[in-house]
């Protein structure tokens, strides 16, 4: 039997389709401002390619509620249910989505005991890298440069306000790389609060466009003191969870 | 005298009136009036709100015509008893709607609790009737917001201030009884009214009927399937501030002895399996429904409010006694044994919420802070903490009056519910 998972994002939406329980399809696409029109694009696309809709179907994310079909699920209770496919030992989960972030605490069977969510502010979540980033102009060389240089402290906690924050540095003639990284250990250091205003993993599923930031990655580690772990394509565990729901 | 009559002659800014009332039929009928099942005494409430800014008006205006006075109040500390008792009224004012905030914020710090700046909204833009109808208004100190704005509010309309202690030990207990006697004495001051032991015996009745209506409906709560939807209470716990208190206590006992049929034949407004929610924290002034109407809507009832619209309004009765001087004492005595998140330490308010959690049989307790709330957003840390250990699921949601945030808050409701379901 195939059971499909829709995660209707607001930066993308995702399709994960099993059969029998293995994956058989993924895909992701952009939201661009419209996640049910695009949450339907990935379902005819599906169709398309494999002759018939998926028997059952979960839709979640952002867009859930105004999705024509499937039953609704929220992100929290799906993240928690596919994070728990790739780390069934961990408890704590951080999703870093382009509109907000979570952390999630499930249980030995994968189900939710606590969870906490910030999409109220742009700070902390994987819209406030976007922004600044992009203001930024990187090159792939000042992106590695970062790694090793000495972050510049970030104080702001409004986007707008950091974003000028950063651009005052860059006037001042402090390095790019040096901006970035203190870009993101601050971002990594709001996160970690974040974190361990639920609990102190010692080890946390990292999750959500968010996790692709190596460099968040890096000082999240230093923050908490601990290992992060992040499954496969992070920004597909929802949807997963949803089609295991399915 | 008919309501525009009325409007002006309180001096309200007729226009503002139109756009601020506009839209409130439309949100009433869809979130109260459309929904099947409800208790048939339900429609005194209706019909209160559904001339919220005539009825009970034009009831003041008359009062006051005839000598009396209106008093208006924001808080459940507030011993109405003594102004009751002197024929006067006394009202709790709402403060719970967005439209006032950006009003309040022309002297208000935008950081700054809704409630407070909503308040202020309401004077400044002259759309409260109940506030045109006011003599003054009774402050206290519960927290430092308020404190600092009934300064500004008092170039409005004359403010009495209560000075309401921060601890509840012996030396505090005496401060508070004495800011009571105070105040009796500035009541029959302003009221012109000796207070005796008769009409002041009589007023403690009245308020007592009052607050054991409305514990009596809450103690109906507890039954599954839960025979009335927690919206409708709130809605009866916000018109209990200002509705006239034995015409209000009658149609409240009305209403649980309908529910008492309901109870009886186990019958209810949501299906036995529906989460049972206790919700905790700051005030739901009217119109503020966002919260129980998201709730309910998500598929759970709410059986209880341990807030300032809800519990601690009515948990205590004051004690009778023989002669005036016991009669205030007693009347002091009973707000203190209110768990406000302004007193320190505050462990007695864990106990109210694990008492009602495990009475009501909640499956979850949702802990409602008002923004810019400093105590009850504090204390919010050791509401979670007791939760965790009694094994009660739990979700802490920080809100104000708008309305944009209902699809986030609707996700966190959710998920909550999905939690316990699982």
């Amino acid at each position: 039997m195939k059971q499909a998972g829709l995660d209707l994002g607001s930066v993308n939406t995702k399709l994960v389709v099993l059969e029998n329980g293995k994956r058989i399809y993924n895909q992701v696409i952009p939201s661009r401002f419209d996640s049910v029109q695009a949450g339907i694009t990935l379902l005819k696309s599906y169709v398309e390619e494999h002759g018939e809709k998926p028997k059952k179907l979960v839709v979640t994310g952002y867009g859930r509620v105004n999705f024509p079909e499937g039953r609704v699920i929220t992100e929290i209770t799906c993240q928690a249910r596919g994070c728990h496919v790739y780390f069934p030992d961990y408890a704590y989960i951080l999703d870093l989505g382009g509109q907000d972030a979570k952390v999630i605490k499930k249980s030995a069977q994968g189900k939710v005991v606590q969870f906490i969510m910030n999409d109220k502010c742009a700070a902390g979540t994987g819209r406030f890298l976007d922004v600044i980033l992009k203001g930024l102009d990187l090159t792939s060389m000042e992106m590695e440069l970062a790694t090793e240089a000495k972050p510049m402290p970030i104080n702001s906690m409004c986007t707008v306000f950091a974003e000028s924050e950063v651009i005052t540095m860059l006037a001042k003639g402090i390095p790019k790389p040096e901006v970035i990284a203190g870009l993101f250990k601050s971002t990594a250091k709001r996160l970690a609060n974040f974190v361990e205003s639920v609990g102190h993993p010692e080890c946390l599923i990292f999750t959500g466009g968010g996790a692709h930031y190596s460099l968040l990655v890096h000082f999240l580690e230093r923050e908490l003191k601990g290992k992060i772990v992040i499954p496969s394509d992070p920004e597909l565990t929802a949807s997963l969870g949803a089609a295991l729901l399915a | 005298m008919d309501n525009r009559e009325l409007w002006t002659a309180l001096g309200m800014d007729l226009e503002k009136h139109d756009d601020f009332l506009a839209p409130v039929p439309a949100i009433f009928t869809s979130l109260f009036l459309d929904r099947p099942n409800r208790p048939k005494a339900m429609g005194y409430f209706d019909m209160v709100v559904g001339d919220v800014h005539g009825i009970r008006v034009h009831e003041l205006y008359a009062m006051k015509e005839a000598g009396a006075k209106v008093f208006s109040t924001f808080c459940v500390y507030v011993p109405e008893e003594i102004i009751v008792a002197t024929g006067s009224a006394n009202i709790g004012l709402c403060a719970g709607a967005q439209y006032t905030v950006s009003s309040g914020e022309k002297v208000l710090p935008r950081n700054l609790c809704p409630l407070i700046k909503s308040t202020m909204g309401f004077k400044l833009d002259r759309i409260c009737p109940y506030f045109q109808v006011s003599d003054w208004v009774i402050g206290e100190t519960t927290c430092d917001g308020k404190k600092k704005a009934w300064e500004i509010l008092n170039e409005h309309i004359p403010t009495y201030v209560m000075d309401l202690p921060q601890k509840k030990d012996a030396k505090d207990t005496r401060l508070w009884e004495e800011e009571v006697r105070e105040f009796a004495s500035f009541i029959e001051r302003e009221t012109k009214v000796t207070i005796t032991p008769e009409n002041l015996a009589k007023a403690i009745q009245t308020i007592n009927n009052k607050r054991q209506a409305l514990q009596r409906l809450a103690n109906l709560r507890k039954h599954t399937p839960a025979p009335i939807h927690g919206l409708d209470v709130l809605l009866i716990n916000q018109l209990s501030f200002f509705d006239d208190p034995v015409r209000f206590a009658a149609q409240v006992n009305a209403l649980c002895d309908e529910l008492d049929v309901r109870v009886k034949e186990g019958s209810g407004v949501a299906p036995v399996d529906a989460p049972r929610i206790l919700v905790t924290g700051t005030p739901q002034p009217l119109p503020a429904w966002k919260l129980h109407a998201l709730i309910e809507q998500a598929g759970a009832v709410v059986v209880g409010e341990e807030t300032c619209t809800g519990e601690r309004y009515y948990k205590d009765i004051t004690e009778p006694a023989d002669n005036i001087s016991d009669m205030l004492a007693n009347i002091a005595k009973r707000p203190l044994k209110v768990n406000c998140a302004c007193f320190t330490p505050n462990q007695g308010r864990m106990e109210d919420i694990a008492f009602m959690a495990d009475n009501l049989k909640a499956d979850a307790v949702i802990d409602f802070t008002l923004q810019f709330c400093q105590t009850y957003g504090v204390e919010s840390y050791f509401v979670g903490k007791e939760m965790e250990k009694k094994e009660i699921p739990f979700l802490r949601l920080e809100s104000d009056f708008s309305d944009e945030d209902q699809g986030q808050l609707l996700t966190r409701i959710e998920a909550l519910i999905e939690m316990i379901r699982a």
